[in-house]
């Protein structure tokens, strides 16, 4: 199978172009062409993250049980580092605590969902519920960072926005698991959740 | 000799499909327009140039069973940690206490804050058979079954409380919060070991088993939240008052659910016996019962200024 040498025509240090893309381009081009686009290819699919997004910040609409199947982290991490980003602003640096308990908290609603439904949940997808979750607790960091939270309104901000992050995460967990009769007992673990992120904003 | 064993080892080689001006055997091209139309959709995208040997490295057998090995080797991984937890934690029995629904808690909770005008804390027996708790979860009015699932939120509502009520006085930080669950995770676990060493000592047959003790010893946490989040808002004398109450609710909730437990079935029926074994064991609850008190008070006295 060698073929027969044929003489170097090159100068010694500049490189040659020894064979033609032209014979070979229809299987490059067979590969490079057929590609599929990079964001799908990881996975990043813009339009359902903004449905997903909807769904949070409407805690009203009924949630769709199906929007869940694919566990999504990439916007997740998005809303973990724009909270960490938010309480830079305001003059914590807290980034390791944020991953910290974000990472407990997903770990131990993983384990109470998984013991508390009929099916199983995967950790993904409780980690992307949460995370998504997360969106109204930017909101409230972002006050925090123009006035203090520690009065009177800031205690009543505070308390609605985890009431609302917890509600929109625990009526997708529901609808997601169809349990029924559990809203609240899924609500509580995510409001204690919220409420520890809550304190570190506040605080 | 390796020159006819190469020329054999290469399959579907066509020499008149070679460019003749390639310095290299191009064995993936071969290999790969039969690969490459199947792999198109899955191939990630390497560059031009450099896709003809990572094409044949992906191609190639070897690394086909590679990753078939790599996956089977993560399936068995996850089968032994799955079989090993459920040596250590018995999953399906942990489902059991944690399946309970919204009325539930509320019910348990009501007891826990007013025990007294509960009349009947017996086991329901059904021809002389205790019906076992998991035919009874949705009658609490009979028997009161364990459940993990109020005491563990109990507890981390204490973690969160404490680390609020420290925030009020401007002692927060985050670190405070794991130290503040480690100490009273800490408390727990001498709590319950105390208690099964006793249990041994006195050489008591019950059927109470670890998990119900953890539960049992959850329940004050409910307590200490309420004296916590009083205090906070209503100050010292609040937070003495309400701790007050639930310290003797949680007293006599622990009393009637160890009488039970711990005495013999004789006793328990309020029959009172006079002897030397049952007067250990009610001194035995009522040194339990009494504890929880004393522990509230401790964990939650320099929460409040």
């Amino acid at each position: 199978m060698m073929q027969p040498q044929q003489p170097y025509t090159g100068q010694i240090y500049q490189p040659t172009q020894t064979y033609t893309p032209t014979t070979s381009q229809p299987f490059y081009g067979n590969n490079f062409e057929d590609e599929p686009p990079l964001l799908e290819e990881l996975g990043i699919n813009f339009d359902h993250i903004w449905q997903k997004t909807l769904t949070v910040l409407h805690p009203l609409k009924v949630a769709d049980g199906s929007i869940m199947n694919e566990t999504d982290l990439a916007g997740p991490m998005v809303f973990c580092l724009a909270f960490g980003a938010t309480l830079l602003l305001a003059g914590k640096i807290q980034f390791g605590y944020v991953y910290g308990i974000s990472a407990i908290g997903c770990l131990g609603m993983f384990c109470l969902l998984n013991l508390m439904s009929m099916t199983g949940v995967s950790f993904g997808c409780v980690a992307s519920v949460l995370g998504y979750c997360l969106l109204p607790m930017i909101l409230l960091s972002s006050f925090a960072v123009i006035f203090s939270l520690q009065g009177m309104i800031g205690v009543l901000l505070t308390a609605g926005i985890i009431g609302w992050c917890s509600f929109s995460a625990s009526k997708i967990f529901i609808s997601a698991l169809a349990m029924e009769g559990q809203q609240l007992l899924v609500a509580y673990p995510c409001a204690l959740l919220y409420g520890v992120f809550a304190l570190i904003s506040v605080f | 000799m390796p020159g006819p064993a190469s020329k054999r080892r290469v399959p579907m080689s066509q020499p008149g499909m070679a460019d003749p001006h390639q310095l290299f055997d191009d064995t993936s091209s071969a290999h790969s327009r039969g690969y490459g139309a199947q792999r198109a959709p899955g191939n990630l995208g390497y560059p031009a140039t450099s896709a003809s040997p990572q094409a044949a490295f992906l191609t190639n057998p070897v690394s086909d069973m590679a990753v078939a090995y790599g996956s089977s080797l993560a399936a068995q991984g996850k089968e032994l940690v799955d079989k090993n937890i459920d040596r250590f934690i018995p999953v399906s029995k942990l489902k059991y206490y944690f399946a309970v629904d919204t009325v539930y808690v509320g019910k348990k909770l009501g007891l826990l804050i007013f025990p007294y005008l509960h009349q009947d804390w017996e086991v329901q027996y059904q021809q002389d058979t205790p019906v076992a708790p998991r035919f009874d979860v949705n009658a609490p009015d009979l028997y009161i079954p364990v459940s993990l699932s109020p005491p563990a939120m109990a507890f981390i509502t204490y973690v969160l409380v404490a680390g609020l009520a420290l925030g009020t006085q401007d002692r927060f930080s985050p670190d405070l919060l794991g130290l503040q669950a480690s100490s009273a995770l800490a408390w727990l676990t001498v709590e319950v070991l105390a208690i099964l060493l006793s249990l041994y000592l006195v050489t008591v047959n019950t059927d109470l088993t670890t998990i119900d003790l953890v539960a049992f010893l959850g329940y004050k946490y409910v307590g200490m939240i309420g004296g916590v989040l009083m205090g906070l808002l209503f100050g010292k004398i609040g937070y003495y008052l309400v701790l007050g109450w639930c310290c003797m609710s949680i007293f006599v909730f622990m009393i009637r659910t160890l009488r039970l437990k711990i005495l013999s079935e004789a006793a328990a029926e309020g029959v009172p016996v006079r002897g030397a074994r049952n007067q250990l064991r009610m001194y035995l609850t009522m040194a339990v019962a009494a504890a929880q008190p004393l522990l509230m008070y401790w964990l939650t006295f320099h929460l409040v200024r």
